[in-house]
């Protein structure tokens, strides 16, 4: 593993200061089951040179239910939202993600801001030793020009929606579908932002959040959802422990009676960012849901998609899993 | 390096380490701990687990510094003396070790759930064990003894209560 100076934070002030004094050559640490692993593989051309420790940060673990919102610290770990009883019964989509991250051991370490801020697994851009050092990456040396080794390569589990500056990764987490469509905000030490809006846009495709550098994710706050409404979450794997999602996909739908009032859903693992079918929503809105209406939507959820040689599994996989969770969450009842 | 202190297995050691090391380095390398294993070094086979203030952790994956002033669990830690831990009589009695590179991290990840609850159903052990992969034994054993372990552990819980 590469060498890099280890901080114990004591105060956000503390932790964001010693950030900003690595200028971007500093990362956070919290449960560290990604950033380690980078660091072991030197994954990157430039690995950090520090890492700043903020789990010795006081207040910044458990989950606290207020006047109509949930809030969740940046360090509590997925374990414990997983199996939170007021999680799993007002906010199940969000529960049902956190329990099947990776492995309980993961789940024990993993915190919720890092399953958010987590980064790629394209595994062109993971392989050790920065063998494929590619368009994400950047830092041409001159001369070289850069390429994404999936447009050509084993694309399988890239993105079905078009690449974004020739980057076809996708982002792997399993809890961010869920938060998206519950309306979750994260709190951090420079903004309060959406979940939604923590993309970068499509022209800066090489990081995974517009989260700077020395900014320090405090809390994730979900608004309490309508009683008339139910939610779901649900993952294609591989395997059903360890793996990442091949495609996941959130929905939160409120019912009147038989009829959709209102309904937000969003996938993840088919874009850089999580994919928010908005032609699906809207054609499920005001209408009852059927078996027939929820594979409609399943079929708008995919519209536009561009399947590369090896994925367009994926898309059938897609439209059906939309189709499931919106049964799902109309038999949660 | 600097000065780093922390209880394994019911001692309070103080080693030097390096900013950049694993609690799974300082284990094997400095303290000599041999039966936490590594095997893929990345976090995804569990045979680096520890018990970490008794909860299951990756130990490949954990900076050492983390475990400054706490309490590490290892293989080593289970037995007293000649007397094996139920649930490593267990894994004795139902065949549940071949090449035994899991085992030590399935015992552990099986006794932080145990500690939870001695009435696991097969579903809830398959679940605890769901990050300690075994290229052996196909499972079946593995988790037959540790519903076995779970049986005697009632026993001796209930025999102490009734004392
Ligand atoms: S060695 Fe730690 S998970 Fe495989
Ligand atoms: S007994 Fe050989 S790996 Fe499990």
């Amino acid at each position: 593993m590469r060498r890099f100076k280890h901080f114990d934070a004591s105060s956000l002030d503390e932790a964001v200061s010693l950030l900003a004094r690595f200028e971007g050559r500093a990362k956070v640490i919290a449960g560290g089951t990604d950033i380690v692993g980078t660091l072991k593989d030197s994954v990157l051309p430039e690995p950090y040179e520090a890492l700043v420790n903020i789990k010795t940060i006081p207040g910044l673990e458990g989950i606290r239910n207020g006047a109509g919102v949930l809030k969740i610290g940046a360090l509590t770990r997925l374990e414990d939202i997983a199996h939170n009883e007021t999680v799993q019964t007002k906010y199940a989509a969000l529960a049902q993600a956190a329990r099947v991250v990776a492995t309980p051991h993961i789940r024990e370490m993993g915190t919720i801001a890092g399953n958010i801020c987590q980064n790629t697994r394209c595994w062109y851009y993971r392989c050790a030793h920065n063998r494929f050092h590619c368009v994400r990456k950047g830092h041409a040396a001159p001369g070289q020009s850069l390429e994404c080794f999936a447009s050509d390569g084993d694309n399988r589990y890239h993105s079905i929606f078009g690449d974004v500056k020739d980057c076809l990764a996708v982002n792997p987490s399993d809890t961010i579908p869920a938060l998206i469509a519950l309306g979750a905000t994260l709190k951090t030490t420079k903004r309060s932002i959406a979940v939604k809006d923590i993309f970068p846009p499509s022209d800066e495709p090489t990081k995974m959040t517009i989260i700077d550098s020395d900014e320090i994710v405090i809390e994730v706050e979900i608004p309490e959802p309508q009683a008339s409404s139910r939610s779901a979450y649900h993952k294609v794997a591989i395997r059903k422990s360890i793996d990442f999602p091949i495609v996941n996909c959130a929905a939160v739908v409120d019912f009147e009676g038989d009829v959709v009032k209102d309904c937000h859903i969003c996938l993840n693992a088919v874009h850089y960012k999580p994919y928010v079918p908005e032609r699906a929503e809207a054609l499920l809105e005001g209408e009852p849901l059927t078996d027939e209406q929820a594979a409609t939507a399943g079929e708008a959820a995919v519209w536009g998609a561009k399947p590369l040689p090896m994925n367009s599994y994926k898309i059938t996989m897609a439209k059906g899993l939309v189709k499931k969770i919106l049964i799902a969450c109309r038999e949660a009842g | 390096m600097r000065i780093l202190r922390f209880t394994v297995n019911g001692d309070l050691v103080e080693i030097g380490a390096n900013d950049s090391e694993t609690l799974l380095e300082a284990l094997r390398d400095r303290l000599g701990l041999t039966g936490t294993k590594r095997g893929c070094d990345l976090g995804a086979c569990g045979a680096c687990t520890v018990l970490l203030d008794g909860r299951p952790i990756l130990s490949c994956l954990l900076p050492v510094w983390r475990v400054q002033g706490r309490v590490v669990t290892t293989i080593e830690g289970l037995a007293e003396g000649p007397k094996l831990h139920l649930l490593q009589e267990a894994f004795h009695m139902a065949g549940a070790v071949q090449c035994g590179f899991c085992t030590p991290g399935m015992i552990l990840s099986a006794k932080a759930y145990l500690d939870t609850n001695l009435n696991p159903a097969q579903g809830d052990i398959r679940e605890a064990l769901a990050g300690n992969l075994c290229r052996c034994t196909g499972y079946v054993k593995v988790v037959e003894a540790v519903k076995l372990a779970a049986t005697w552990m009632r026993d001796t819980t209930e025999r102490e209560a009734a004392r």
